[in-house]
């Protein structure tokens, strides 16, 4: 598979061009401009299947996908790894979310703010490293949400999933935990491991901006537009000290490209949790585009620490509390269906 | 003329003897009739029904298929389970805060609470003369000229301050967007804050009021008379001369009207919200 990339566009092109010569016969060539094929350096499931077994596969996928997690819906009755108690100073995991949007909410005092719908889609626990493994010092828990088709996914990642007996996802993090909170790989993480009132940082791949100059990657305030400026308005003029050092620093501020980098929005408050959907309700802005896949864990800010007293640890197990509401608000947050707010 | 007095001649001396056999009839029988039987009870005395008085000042819930703008989602990347959360939280608030059916060009009057106030609730009367945003985030504007100073207020549909609105006068303008009020005559965007609720009725098509703006002189805050805004109701004729408005007329982009890619049909998609809201507004 590598040759074939070796050996370049050209043959890869001409390949594709016997394959659709035979079609080409039937179809006329306004047609052909439509199905411009994309690169493929390897060869993809559909490529000598027929269309009855290309649909049979991807019928057997989503039914094999409903049974693995059907068959992990009951993580504290298949053999689970002894649970400990919450302590001062113990992590535990966080969740893999997808940004839906967002949307208004107010207060009990009627004031308004905006928050952001994260909704937790099929996560589970890959694995565990325990301390010796990841780095000596602490364990970690690795984290996959949002289930993907195994088509286009290498059979070395397609173990690591059969390995936990999890669909393939599209996302892995790792969360760094600290010993008395480890999880047993397969374990289903929901919306409900988080509560309103405590505030959690989300990290996510920021909206790629491309190429961008220096006044919008950097913030530079380029130069005025008339007065005599020639063909300097959006520059970033000099670049360093001068005849001393005459060099540019390292890491001098220049255009390059911006975004589709991993950004975190820390101290976030969930203003709401929705048991039934798994969506969470987080104050604010968060990075990334709508549908992108984000980490959210707990806040690492030490003055919003004593929110996070008693939380459900390791996780949230739905056989454990079974008469969660279906919507968890927060103290201050007005519910809908409350009469107006009468300011008195 | 002739042949209609003597045909209704003919049919009044007809009335006449008919009425008279009935009278002849009804004294023959009334005697009969009102007798049954003697011996059987007097029959109850059953009083008549009252009268059902309908307050048809009081807001009557639309029966009229009528979907709220703001259910409507828009064209975008959103999935629609996000739209599906936020109705939820939108017939939720419905239930408890009765907004009514309105259309830009209504007369409204809002109550909302207010810290500022005395008694603390706050009512303002306008017209309406925008609505925008969708979902819990939905806003209408209410102009009003108060004191001879214009006032516009932004309201959000689903604010929870909002104690009450009531809709005084029911009907529909030519265009969508009434900000060019701004530029009218002052006695356009007046309504009077003790206003009388109208009557209208739940049923039947909402009226369409085709009035015709007339505007102070330009400059105006835009060129209302672009093709671009396509404003039906100003009386252009009056402030504009004919080269005014050729010269307008250049802006024109006749071909935006066949770009297929601005389609957006939302015919379907209204239908199937329609149908859930009001299946959950009924629970």
């Amino acid at each position: 598979m590598k040759m074939l990339a070796k050996l370049g566009c050209r043959l890869l092109l001409q390949r594709g061009a016997q394959l659709i010569s035979p079609r080409a016969a039937a179809e006329s060539p306004i047609q052909l401009l439509g199905c411009v094929r994309t690169l493929k350096k390897t060869t993809w499931f559909e490529e000598h299947l027929t269309e009855d077994n290309q649909t049979y596969l991807r019928n057997l996928m989503a039914e094999e996908y409903r049974k693995q997690t059907a068959s992990k819906l009951n993580p504290l009755r298949d053999e689970p790894w002894p649970r400990q108690d919450w302590t001062e100073g113990s992590r535990r995991v966080g969740l893999v979310a997808v940004k839906l949007g967002m949307a208004p909410i107010w207060t009990k005092t009627g004031e308004r703010h905006v928050v952001t719908l994260l909704q937790v889609q099929d996560c589970h626990v890959i694995k565990c490293l325990p301390k010796e493994e990841f780095d000596g010092h602490t364990a970690a828990l690795v984290v996959g949400g949002k289930n993907v088709s195994p088509f286009h996914r290498s059979e070395e990642q397609m173990e690591v999933f059969r390995n936990a007996g999890v669909p393939p996802k599209q996302k892995l993090t790792i969360f760094k935990v600290s010993d008395n909170a480890i999880i047993k790989p397969g374990t289903p993480l929901y919306a409900a491991h988080f509560r309103p009132g405590q505030y959690v940082d989300v990290t996510a791949k920021s909206i790629g901006k491309g190429f961008q100059g220096v006044m919008k990657r950097w913030g530079f305030k380029g130069q005025p537009a008339s007065h005599g400026q020639t063909k300097t308005h959006r520059r970033p003029g000099a670049s360093g000290p001068g005849g001393d050092p005459a060099k540019v620093f390292k890491g001098k501020k220049m255009p390059g490209r911006m975004g589709n980098t991993y950004i975190t929005a820390h101290g976030l408050k969930v203003w709401r949790v929705n048991t039934k959907y798994n969506v969470l309700y987080v104050h604010g802005t968060v990075p990334g585009h709508r549908n992108c896949v984000l980490k959210v864990r707990d806040t690492v800010l030490p003055t919003r620490r004593s929110t996070l007293l008693n939380p459900p640890f390791p996780t949230y197990f739905t056989e454990e509390e079974v008469d969660l509401d279906e919507d968890l608000y927060d103290d201050n947050l007005f519910v809908h269906t409350e009469p107006s707010v009468t300011l008195t | 003329m002739a042949v209609c007095t003597t045909g209704l001649g003919t049919f009044a001396t007809s009335l006449r003897f008919c009425r008279k056999l009935q009278h002849q009839n009804e004294r023959l029988f009334s005697t009969s009739m009102c007798r049954p039987a003697a011996d059987s009870e007097p029959p109850k005395f059953v009083p008549p029904s009252k009268p059902v008085i309908v307050d048809k000042t009081q807001t009557v819930t639309s029966l009229r298929k009528f979907l709220s703008p703001e259910f409507v989602p828009p064209r975008q990347r959103t999935v629609p389970f996000k739209f599906f959360l936020e109705r939820k939280d939108m017939i939720r608030r419905r239930k408890m805060l009765n907004i009514p059916e309105f259309y830009v060009g209504s007369i409204l009057a809002v109550t909302m609470a207010d810290p500022n106030a005395s008694g603390k609730t706050n009512r303002f009367v306008g017209i309406c003369i925008q609505r925008g945003g969708n979902g819990l985030g939905a806003t209408f504007v209410l102009r009003n000229i108060i004191n001879n100073q214009g006032v516009e207020i932004c309201y959000e549909m689903y604010n929870p301050r909002i104690q009450k609105i009531e809709v005084l006068k029911l009907e529909k303008r030519l265009d969508d967007n009434l900000m060019y009020l701004r530029d009218a005559l002052p006695e356009y965007s007046t309504v009077d804050p003790e206003m009388k609720p109208v009557p209208f009725s739940p049923t039947g098509e909402v009226p369409v009021n085709s009035l015709k703006v007339k505007m102070l002189p330009k400059p105006w805050s835009k060129h209302w008379e672009r093709p671009k805004f396509n404003i039906q109701g100003i009386s252009f004729d009056l402030c504009m001369t004919p080269n005014q408005m050729a010269g307008a007329q250049k802006r024109a982009q006749p071909w935006r009207e066949y770009d297929m890619l601005r389609e957006y049909d939302t015919t379907e998609l209204k239908e199937q919200i329609l149908k859930e809201v009001q299946e959950d507004m009924s629970k």
